[in-house]
């Protein structure tokens, strides 16, 4: 989704990601992600795309890329294959999210994950007031249209962590761009966060 | 620069020695070039041909006056540009364009081999290709490619020379023929052998032709190539050249008549025990079994940069097959890409114009090719 494509973002993902590690951009659209840290990290980088004309793009890159869907090829790799799996704005796009989430935390180290944040006070207002369901510039879709299934707010991200197999090492909150380590749920947070991101592993 | 060369290689001292136990030295293999080898015979291209593909690949074919049967994807300036890269295309060995095969003359009787040819293999066709690739004094090729068998070839070079491969296109493909595949084959050769004129496999000596039994088995491969949506849409139920159904054994509908078509126009570039060789060895190959049953054993050794393809409609080498060697080769932390071409043509697309699938491998070459 257009709204996570800016330098800034890929930055504060880059700066997560140590130098020559092996990672897997799960829905890595045109691959402009994994070609930004193969520049700055020097990553051994792999990409998980549905469209086939992302593929395209990705392989005129240079990147190597496997047409599949993360709700269904994850279940193809080893355990342990990557140092890093990111996920970025496609939670909310898969058919089974608590699944997705397993299995990234169980072929990488460690996962980068983000998200629109249901629980920003835009979202809320605009439910509030207008009774319609919210259209943003991060939620641009209207209700029968989109393809985002399962939308969440950072406090239900961490309660689902929290009651499966998932720990949270750290999060950010993406429009303040506020690293901070993860402690406890943040009401600040959950309401003025547009979007979450957070780095999970295994317990 | 393209024209067919056929070069001898090995010696009856020194022969190719086949996974059958026997040995065929020399050996002779047909092939075409196209391009130029650079001065660090660095920008070769092998390409495997299938089942009933030849040298041909991108020059007109000496019998059928055709286009090669890659014409559209390989040429100067196309997807796999000949001014940019060296294309090697081999007659397989137990073909019939000049390559050693059943109808090539025994040294050792002075007639044609028929069925005194040995058994072989696919291993042994990439063996036969790898003394090619040493004549012409190539240490890596850049990138091996080929679809449908030309793909259990690319994946044997990956398997068995993988310090020769920098880069592989296995295209529609498998690691191994299903009960499905093998049946289809089967049907195939019986019908070669019911054939009266075949006379257990030694026509020419008593100037016969199994043309019917070839046709037939044309036919029966033809459908495999194609899926039910093509066909549904290229004939339906119309009928050839007429209005009604006549009630008689003649082709009254059009793909009753297309069939006879392309059955009939193969016999004159074919031959009979050529396909019972080449189905056989397709039938035989397994790369799982002959590597201690794991794939991964059989391709430990390669660090090669791989794109595989599948086509949506294709039910002979679906993408399920397809995804079992994506599958190995992500388990072995391999460069794999994999794209599943959405297209109603079956498994014959690999050969048909599809441009997004030309625009797909030229994308992966050239990007490839910047990191030799």
């Amino acid at each position: 989704m257009s709204l996570f494509n800016t330098d800034k973002d890929f930055n504060v993902i880059s700066n997560m990601i140590p130098a020559r590690s092996s990672v897997i951009d799960v829905g890595c659209g045109d691959g402009s992600l994994l070609k930004y840290l193969d520049k700055n990290k020097n990553i051994n980088g792999r990409g998980l795309e549905i469209d086939q004309d992302k593929i395209r793009e990705c392989l005129a890159k240079g990147i190597s890329v496997i047409q599949g869907d993360a709700d269904i090829d994850l279940a193809d790799y080893p355990d342990k294959s990557f140092d890093y799996s990111i996920l970025t704005y496609t939670l909310q796009a898969t058919k089974r999210p608590k699944k997705v989430l397993e299995e990234l935390v169980r072929i990488s180290n460690k996962a980068i994950v983000s998200f629109p944040n249901f629980g920003y006070w835009k979202i809320r207002m605009h439910l509030l007031i207008n009774g319609t369901m919210p259209i943003s510039n991060e939620l641009s879709y209207s209700w029968y249209e989109t393809p985002n299934l399962h939308f969440c707010t950072i406090f239900d991200f961490i309660d689902l962590c929290e009651k499966t197999n998932i720990k949270i090492e750290n999060k950010v909150n993406l429009k303040r761009h506020l690293i901070q380590d993860y402690k406890q749920k943040s009401w600040v947070d959950n309401c003025f966060s547009e979007s979450g991101m957070f780095l999970i592993s295994k317990k | 620069m393209n024209e067919n060369k056929i070069i001898e290689l090995g010696s009856n001292k020194d022969p190719l020695v086949l996974d059958c136990g026997k040995s065929i030295g020399p050996i002779k293999t047909a092939y075409t070039t196209y391009g130029e080898l650079n001065s660090s015979k660095s920008n070769a291209i092998l390409i495997c041909h299938a089942l009933t593909g030849d040298q041909y690949v991108a020059s007109e074919h000496p019998i059928t006056k055709k286009d090669g049967w890659w014409s559209l994807l390989i040429g100067p300036g196309k997807s796999i540009d000949t001014d940019k890269y060296f294309i090697i295309c081999p007659n397989v060995i137990g073909g019939c364009m000049g390559s050693s095969g059943p109808n090539e003359i025994n040294p050792e009787s002075g007639k044609e081999y028929g069925l005194d040819f040995p058994v072989i293999t696919i291993a042994d066709m990439v063996k036969a290709q790898k003394l090619l690739i040493d004549s012409l004094g190539i240490e890596k090729l850049f990138s091996v490619i080929g679809g449908s068998m030309g793909g259990m070839l690319v994946l044997e070079w990956l398997s068995k020379f993988p310090s020769y491969v920098f880069s592989a296109i296995p295209i529609a493909t498998t690691t191994s023929h299903s009960a499905q595949n093998i049946a289809l084959n089967e049907l195939a050769r019986q019908a070669i052998m019911a054939d009266p004129e075949w006379k257990s496999g030694s026509y020419n000596d008593q100037n016969t032709k199994p043309i019917k039994g070839l046709s037939v088995a044309r036919m029966a491969a033809h459908i495999s190539y194609l899926s039910e949506q093509s066909l549904h849409e290229k004939f339906g139920r119309n009928l050839q050249d007429k209005n009604n159904i006549e009630f008689s054994f003649d082709a009254d509908f059009q793909v009753e008549s297309y069939l006879r078509h392309q059955g009939f126009k193969f016999v004159d570039r074919f031959d009979a025990n050529s396909y019972l060789y080449i189905t056989r060895a397709m039938d035989y190959f397994d790369l799982k079994s002959s590597n201690n049953g794991s794939l991964l054993e059989a391709f430990k050794n390669t660090n090669a940069h791989i794109l595989c393809a599948s086509f949506t409609s294709d039910w002979l080498y679906p993408t399920s097959e397809n995804k079992v060697i994506i599958k190995a080769f992500n388990a072995l932390g391999l460069n794999v890409s994999f794209v599943e071409i959405d297209t109603d043509n079956g498994h014959d697309s690999f050969l048909l114009n599809e441009p997004e699938f030309f625009e797909t491998i030229k994308g992966f070459l050239d990007a490839t090719y910047k990191k030799l």
